[in-house]
C-alpha cells in the first residue's frame, strides 16, 4: 500500500454513540491524544456530521437512537464511509437479547469497515480509519472518472 | 415587561452515562431559568438481559454497563452474589480487588481532569493529562490483560494473581504519578483562569446534596463526608484507614462549587496512590479465589438461596448492586445502580441561574463525559425561527468566556 | 444525634408498627484481614404502613436513599427500598432495606419524594418498568423508555406483560440505503 496516495487531504471524522458502554468512546479519544496521536495524520474529530467524511459509530442501536442514527447518516455529505467500532455495534455483542435494542449498526445504515474488539485498542481503531480512507479515495476517484465521462 | 424565554434542547448523544441525556433548557437572555432532564437514549435493558443469564455471564455484562467503571460494577455485583450465596472471599483476592479498583480511580480522575480542562478551553492540558493517563492504562493492561473492561473479577475472588515480579512495575507507575502530581495540582488549583471559571459556578449546597442523595465527589465537594470506603468498609478497605475527602482539607472552606469538585478529585488521586501502597505492603499470601472450577461454582450458585447487596465506591460515587438467588440457574433479581443515577438530579440546582457558557463545565463537574452537546437547537418561540448550535459552538462560547476573563 | 444499634432500630420499628412488620432480620458481614464487621437490616412491612415507616426512618437521621429494587413473584410485586443510615463516620454505616409487597390487582404505593426528593428518578423507573402507580409523584413522563414504547408492556415483569416478546424485533427496522 502506498500510504502517500491517501494523505492528500485531512480526513474529518464524526463520532456517534448509539448506546455504547463508553469503552470504545474513550479508546477513540485515547487514539487522538499524544500516545497514539491520530491528528498527526490530519485526522480530526468534528462537532457536526455535516462537516464529516467518516462516521465512527459505537454501540448497539437503542430504540431512541434508531431515528437519530439514520438522520446523522443522511446529513453526512457524500462520498462518505461508515466505521463501526466495537463488538456490540458489529453484531450486538453482549447486548444481543434486549427489548430496547434494534440490533447491530449494519441493520440500520450501510457499514464499510468493522473494527472488532471489546473495546478495540486505539491501534485497531486507527487501522480502521485508514481502511475507510482508502475506500473513500477510491470512491472519489471513481466519482471523478464518472464525471469526466 | 414581556419576558421571553428560549428553549434549548441539548443531546442526546452522550457517551459516558449508562443513560445518555437529553437536556432541555429554558433560557432568559444568558441565564438558565429551568432545566428538564430526559435520559434514556442509551437504555439497553441490561437488568432485563441479566435476568436471563447465569451469574458468571452477568459479570461480563456488568462490566459493560460502563467502560470507565469497568472495575466498580463487577466488584459490586460479585459482592452481592457472594453475600447472597454466603461465599467467603480469600483475603489476598480482597487486596487485589482493591488495587484494581484504585488504579481505576486514578485513570478515571485523570480522564475527568482532561475533559474538564477541554471544556474550559485548555486543550493542551487535555492532551497532557491523557498522556499521563496512558501510564496507568499500561499498568492495568500489565496486571489484568486489558486496558478497559479488565475481566479480572470472578465470584469468590479474582482471576489473576499479582506476582512478586510485578510489584516493582506497580511501584514505578505510582512513583511516576507522585512525580507529576505537583504539576497537575499547580495547573488546576493555582491557575487564576481556572479559578475564575470554576469558583462559585455550579454551586450545590450541602442541603441539596443531602436531600437529592448525591454520591461520590459531588456530595463530598458539598461538605458531606460520605464515602462507602469509609462508612461501611468492604473488602480490604476494612484494614485501611480511608477517610472521606472534603475540600476544606485543602482550601479551608466548603463552597460546593466546581472548583471544590476539582479539589476533591485531585486529592483522591493522592489517596488512591497511598491506598495501593498500603495494599502492596500488607498483602497477605494465599488463594485468590474461593472456587477455581467454574462448573462447580455454578452448581453451588444454582443451589444457593438468599439476597445480597454489594456496595462499592466507584470513581463517581456509590455503586450498588442487589441480587436475589432462588435455587435456580438464573438470578431471580439483579438490580444495578450506577452513581450518576443519583447525581442526575443535582444538575438542576447547579444549572439554575448559570450562563449558557457555563453549561459544559457544570455538566462535566459531576463527571459524566459531556460529548452529549451534539446538536443544540435554539428555537425562538415567537417566530418559530430555528438556529443550530453545535457542540463546537457551545464549546466555543465556553472558550470565549475563558478568554474574556483571563487577566 | 444519638447512635442507635441495629437491634435498637429494629425494636423501634417493631414497637411502632407491631402488627404490620412481616419479618425482620439483622445480618452481620465481615471484611478484610481484621474481619471488621458491618450490619445490614432487612425489614418487610405491610404496604399500609410503608410511608409511615419511611417517615420514622427520617426522624432517626436523614437517610441516604440508594435505589428501589423490584421482584415480580407471581401474584405480588415486592419492592425493596435500599437506605443507609449513619454515613459520614468511620465504619458506622448501617444499611437498611425496607421491603413491601403489592398485590398485582392493586399496584399502588405512596410516593416518598416529599420526604426524600432524591427518590424521584427511582420511583419513575419503577412506574414505567413495572406499571406500579406511585401516588403523589409529580412528574409522570417516561424516563428510560422511549415515548412510543407499547403501553401494556412492562419490561421487568415476569408475567405476560413482560418484554420477552419485544426481543429481536429487528425485521421491523428499516435500513437506510
Amino acid at each position: 500500500m502506498k500510504l502517500n496516495k491517501y494523505f492528500e487531504r485531512s480526513l474529518w471524522v464524526f463520532h456517534l454513540n448509539t448506546g455504547s458502554c463508553n469503552g470504545c468512546d474513550i479508546e477513540i479519544v485515547a487514539g487522538l491524544t499524544p500516545r497514539y496521536d491520530l491528528e498527526r495524520f490530519g485526522i480530526k474529530l468534528v462537532g457536526s456530521p455535516k462537516h464529516a467524511d467518516v462516521l465512527l459509530v459505537t454501540g448497539p442501536v437503542t430504540s431512541k437512537m434508531l431515528d437519530r442514527v439514520k438522520r446523522v447518516y443522511e446529513q453526512t455529505p457524500d462520498p462518505k464511509a461508515v466505521i463501526v467500532v466495537g463488538a456490540c455495534g458489529t453484531s450486538g455483542g453482549v447486548f444481543y437479547n434486549s427489548y430496547n435494542i434494534s440490533g447491530s449498526v449494519d441493520k440500520v445504515i450501510p457499514v464499510d469497515v468493522y473494527v472488532p474488539g471489546c473495546p478495540p485498542r486505539p491501534e485497531a481503531i486507527i487501522n480502521g480509519v485508514l481502511q475507510a480512507w482508502i475506500k473513500l479515495e477510491n470512491l472519489r476517484e471513481s466519482m471523478k472518472t464518472a464525471q469526466a465521462k | 415587561m414581556n419576558k421571553k424565554t428560549y428553549s434549548i434542547p441539548i443531546g442526546p448523544v452522550h457517551p459516558s452515562l449508562k443513560e445518555p441525556m437529553t437536556f432541555n433548557f429554558e433560557i432568559y437572555g444568558e441565564r438558565i431559568e429551568k432545566v428538564n432532564l430526559a435520559p434514556g437514549d442509551n437504555h439497553r435493558g441490561i437488568e432485563f438481559m441479566g435476568r436471563q443469564r447465569n451469574p458468571i455471564q452477568i459479570i461480563y455484562l456488568a462490566e459493560r454497563i460502563c467502560g470507565i467503571c469497568s472495575a466498580a460494577h463487577p466488584f459490586a455485583f460479585c459482592q452481592a452474589v457472594e453475600n447472597a450465596a454466603g461465599i467467603e472471599v480469600p483475603e489476598r483476592a480482597q487486596y487485589i480487588r482493591v488495587i484494581i479498583a484504585e488504579l481505576e480511580r486514578i485513570h478515571s480522575h485523570i480522564l475527568w481532569a482532561g475533559v474538564a480542562a477541554h471544556e474550559l478551553g485548555f486543550d493542551s492540558v487535555l492532551y497532557l493529562s491523557w498522556r499521563a493517563r496512558e501510564e496507568v492504562l499500561d499498568l492495568l493492561e500489565y496486571l489484568t490483560g486489558n486496558r478497559i473492561n479488565y475481566g479480572i473479577f470472578m465470584i469468590g475472588g479474582v482471576r489473576r494473581d499479582i506476582s512478586e515480579e510485578q510489584l516493582p512495575r506497580i511501584r514505578e507507575t505510582l512513583e511516576y504519578y507522585k512525580d507529576i502530581y505537583g504539576k497537575i495540582e499547580d495547573i488546576f488549583l493555582n491557575d487564576p483562569t481556572i479559578a475564575f471559571r470554576t469558583k462559585n459556578v455550579g454551586v450545590l449546597t450541602k442541603e441539596d446534596a443531602l436531600h437529592l442523595c448525591a454520591v461520590g465527589p459531588t456530595t463530598r465537594a458539598s461538605g458531606i463526608k460520605k464515602d462507602v470506603r469509609q462508612d461501611q468498609p468492604y473488602s480490604a478497605y476494612a484494614d485501611l484507614n480511608v477517610e472521606a475527602i472534603t475540600p476544606d482539607v485543602f482550601s479551608g472552606e466548603v463552597n460546593g462549587d466546581v472548583y471544590d469538585r476539582i479539589i476533591v478529585r485531585l486529592l483522591e488521586l493522592v489517596q488512591s496512590i497511598q491506598i495501593i501502597e498500603q495494599c502492596l505492603d500488607n498483602m497477605p499470601s494465599g488463594e485468590i479465589i474461593a472456587e477455581k472450577k467454574l462448573v462447580k461454582l455454578l452448581n453451588q450458585l444454582k443451589k444457593a438461596k438468599g439476597e445480597g447487596v454489594g456496595r462499592v465506591e466507584a470513581p463517581r460515587g456509590e455503586c450498588i448492586h442487589y441480587v436475589k438467588l432462588n435455587e435456580s440457574e438464573l438470578p431471580e433479581v439483579w438490580k444495578a445502580r450506577a452513581p450518576t443515577y443519583n447525581n442526575l438530579m443535582t444538575w438542576v440546582p447547579m444549572l439554575i441561574d448559570q450562563q449558557i457558557a457555563d453549561i459544559p463545565i457544570v455538566i462535566a463537574s459531576i463527571d459524566p463525559c459531556i460529548a452529549c452537546m451534539d446538536r443544540v437547537t435554539i428555537l425562538n418561540k415567537n417566530n418559530g425561527q430555528k438556529s443550530m448550535l453545535t457542540k463546537k459552538d457551545l464549546h466555543e462560547l465556553s472558550v470565549q468566556k475563558t478568554r474574556r476573563i483571563t487577566p | 444525634m444519638e447512635y442507635m444499634t441495629p437491634e435498637k432500630i429494629v425494636e423501634l420499628f417493631k414497637e411502632k408498627f407491631n402488627g404490620s412488620i412481616i419479618n425482620s432480620k439483622i445480618e452481620i458481614k465481615t471484611a478484610g484481614l481484621k474481619k471488621n464487621n458491618y450490619s445490614l437490616i432487612w425489614i418487610e412491612i405491610e404496604v399500609k404502613d410503608f410511608k409511615e415507616a419511611v417517615n420514622l426512618l427520617c426522624t432517626i437521621q436523614f437517610p441516604h436513599f440508594s435505589i428501589i429494587s423490584d421482584n415480580d413473584i407471581g401474584e405480588e410485586i415486592k419492592l425493596t427500598y435500599h437506605f443507609s443510615l449513619y454515613y459520614g463516620e468511620k465504619s458506622q454505616e448501617i444499611s437498611l432495606n425496607l421491603a413491601t409487597s403489592l398485590p398485582k390487582n392493586n399496584l399502588k404505593i405512596l410516593s416518598i419524594t416529599d420526604l426524600i426528593p432524591g427518590a424521584q428518578i427511582s420511583e419513575r423507573e419503577i412506574k414505567e418498568m413495572l406499571g406500579v402507580t406511585i401516588e403523589g409523584l409529580p412528574d409522570l413522563s417516561n424516563i428510560f423508555l422511549p415515548k412510543d414504547f407499547p403501553k401494556d408492556v412492562y419490561p421487568l415483569r415476569k408475567d405476560e406483560t413482560g418484554a420477552v416478546k419485544m426481543v429481536n424485533k429487528e425485521e421491523e427496522v428499516k435500513k437506510v440505503e
